[in-house]
């Protein structure tokens, strides 16, 4: 195993920014790989879509039934529909998605790129006259990028439904009066600057784990170190993001 | 054997002074050769000896500390990608791992570089193109198997046969029979030469196996420590009283 020391962790903070630089250049240049996008954002919308689902629905449920008794304890009973939905929409689903993109799409990432760098198929791409960087690298940061709002709006649905489920469990709410809830509390405000964070947090995860795949060393072994360490890495990531976007909402005044 | 006849005096590659390290390694030292049009220089050396990298700066994997690298005329040192990679479609390079895709089928190996340098004319006529690619090899069969369905000595034709595609007119071998049994490394020889033949192509061959090396080479060049100790026939070397050279062909 790698031993972690300031100087390597300033090199690696130093080629990290040198290979998101590379991406900005690369990324409006043609020649431009749609097909290879298209490819990878179905496979990382498809792939990660049962697991978001599940989790969207159970996180919706367990905040209802958890928030449930403090707001009775405060006779607050009639807000749980707009106060789950605030906090679910806002920080709990958007994180908790890319936390899980972070684990599910920011180690795949890594293990495939890793894996064709060992075997010199990334070798094998240049020599063919083939940008390996424009080929693998731009396509999976951009179809992350994409794919995570979508996989965060999705969640969020799923997870206000799981909140009404939750909620029928205690008490008899139709689903007309829950909705009418929801959207008295929840703006434009809350929603869009967890679709903007889920962007960020797309790129954070695309970007880490194409790092990690594409600078991989130690053959087989350094492919499993690469995956484990990209998963450490987006999920800090992501963290340091959404501190970023807090404050940023702050400052714009959107909370 | 092919007789030294059979290709031309024009050089193909040219090489001079070239020095290459990573870090206090250092692997090639001063190194210079030519491959004349037609010909197949095979280069022969023990492992860490910097064959691999030779070949990797010829193609421009790898960038030399010094010296120049004149492939069909153009110094590839000073290219830049949009000309190497015009480079590159004339220069064909088999890896050692053989290194193909393995998340796309035998065609899509071998359309994967024919897509992105061909005109349409030659995009419609892909087909008959992978075909041709494949018969060469003789592994047409395998047209829609997956890399990980074929054996490592039909992996390696698959890899020869994509090589092949863009019909190149130089092929660089990093140690072509390596990891096969003696039989399937004498096919992979014989389809060396076969291609040679019928391309017309001029040949770097990094390799170990005396077999291949004696099927294969018109011009042996002995790769020691980084620099050349010493250039011949397979005959010339193999006779040399040299304790040194006398290594690889005992």
């Amino acid at each position: 195993m790698k031993r972690y020391t300031l100087k390597t962790f300033l090199i690696e903070i130093g080629s990290i920014t040198y290979f998101t630089g590379k991406f900005f250049r690369e990324v409006f240049k043609p020649r431009y790989e749609f097909s290879e996008l298209i490819r990878q954002c179905f496979y990382i919308g498809n792939k990660t879509l049962p697991l978001v689902a599940v989790t969207g629905l159970i996180m919706g449920l367990v905040i209802t039934i958890q928030s449930h008794p403090s707001l009775k304890a405060f006779g607050a009973e009639s807000w749980l529909p707009s106060v789950v939905s605030v906090s679910l929409v806002r920080e709990i689903i958007p994180v908790i998605i890319a936390l899980i993109c972070a684990g599910k799409i920011g180690s795949s990432i890594s293990a495939e790129l890793g894996s064709m760098k060992v075997t010199e198929q990334i070798d094998a791409m240049e020599v063919s006259g083939t940008n390996p960087f424009k080929y693998l690298v731009v396509t999976r940061v951009v179809a992350t990028m994409l794919m995570l709002p979508l996989l965060v709006i999705l969640s969020d649905t799923i997870a206000l439904y799981g909140a009404y489920l939750g909620i029928n469990m205690k008490q008899e709410v139709s689903f007309q009066l829950y909705t009418n809830q929801i959207f008295q509390k929840l703006t434009f405000g809350d929603i869009i600057p967890s679709i903007i964070k889920s962007f960020f947090f797309g790129f954070g995860i695309g970007i880490i784990g194409c790092f990690k795949g594409y600078t991989t060393k130690n053959g087989t072994q350094g492919v499993g170190e690469a995956a484990n360490s990209a998963v450490v890495a987006a999920t800090f990531v992501v963290f340091i993001i959404d501190l970023l976007a807090a404050q940023i909402s702050d400052i714009f005044q959107m909370t | 054997m092919i007789s030294d006849s059979t290709y031309q005096n024009t050089p193909v590659v040219r090489i001079k002074g070239l020095d290459k390290s990573f870090g206090e390694k250092h692997v090639l030292k001063n190194f210079n050769m030519e491959l004349r049009d037609g010909e197949n220089v095979v280069v022969l050396g023990k492992s860490g000896s910097g064959k691999s990298v030779l070949i990797k700066c010829i193609i421009g994997l790898l960038r030399p500390d010094q010296g120049s690298i004149e492939v069909l005329g153009e110094e590839v040192t000073k290219l830049h990608h949009v000309q190497l990679d015009k480079m590159r479609m004339q220069v064909g390079f088999l890896f050692q791992s053989n290194a193909l895709y393995d998340s796309m089928t035998v065609r899509e190996n071998l359309e994967f570089s024919l897509r992105r340098h061909s005109d349409k004319k030659t995009i419609e006529s892909m087909d008959a193109l992978v075909m041709e690619a494949l018969t060469n090899v003789g592994l047409a069969e395998t047209v829609d198997l997956m890399p990980s369905e074929l054996s490592g000595g039909m992996q390696k034709r698959i890899a020869l046969a994509r090589t092949l595609i863009l019909k190149p007119r130089i092929i660089l071998y990093d140690e072509p029979t390596t990891g096969l049994d003696p039989i399937t490394g004498k096919e992979i020889a014989n389809l060396m030469m076969d291609i040679q033949k019928k391309y017309k192509t001029s040949s770097i061959i990094i390799s170990h196996d005396m077999n291949s090396v004696k099927r294969t080479a018109n011009r042996i060049i002995l790769l020691i420590d980084g620099a050349c100790y010493a250039t011949g026939t397979y005959e010339e070397l193999s006779q040399s009283s040299d304790s040194i050279i006398q290594q690889f062909f005992d």
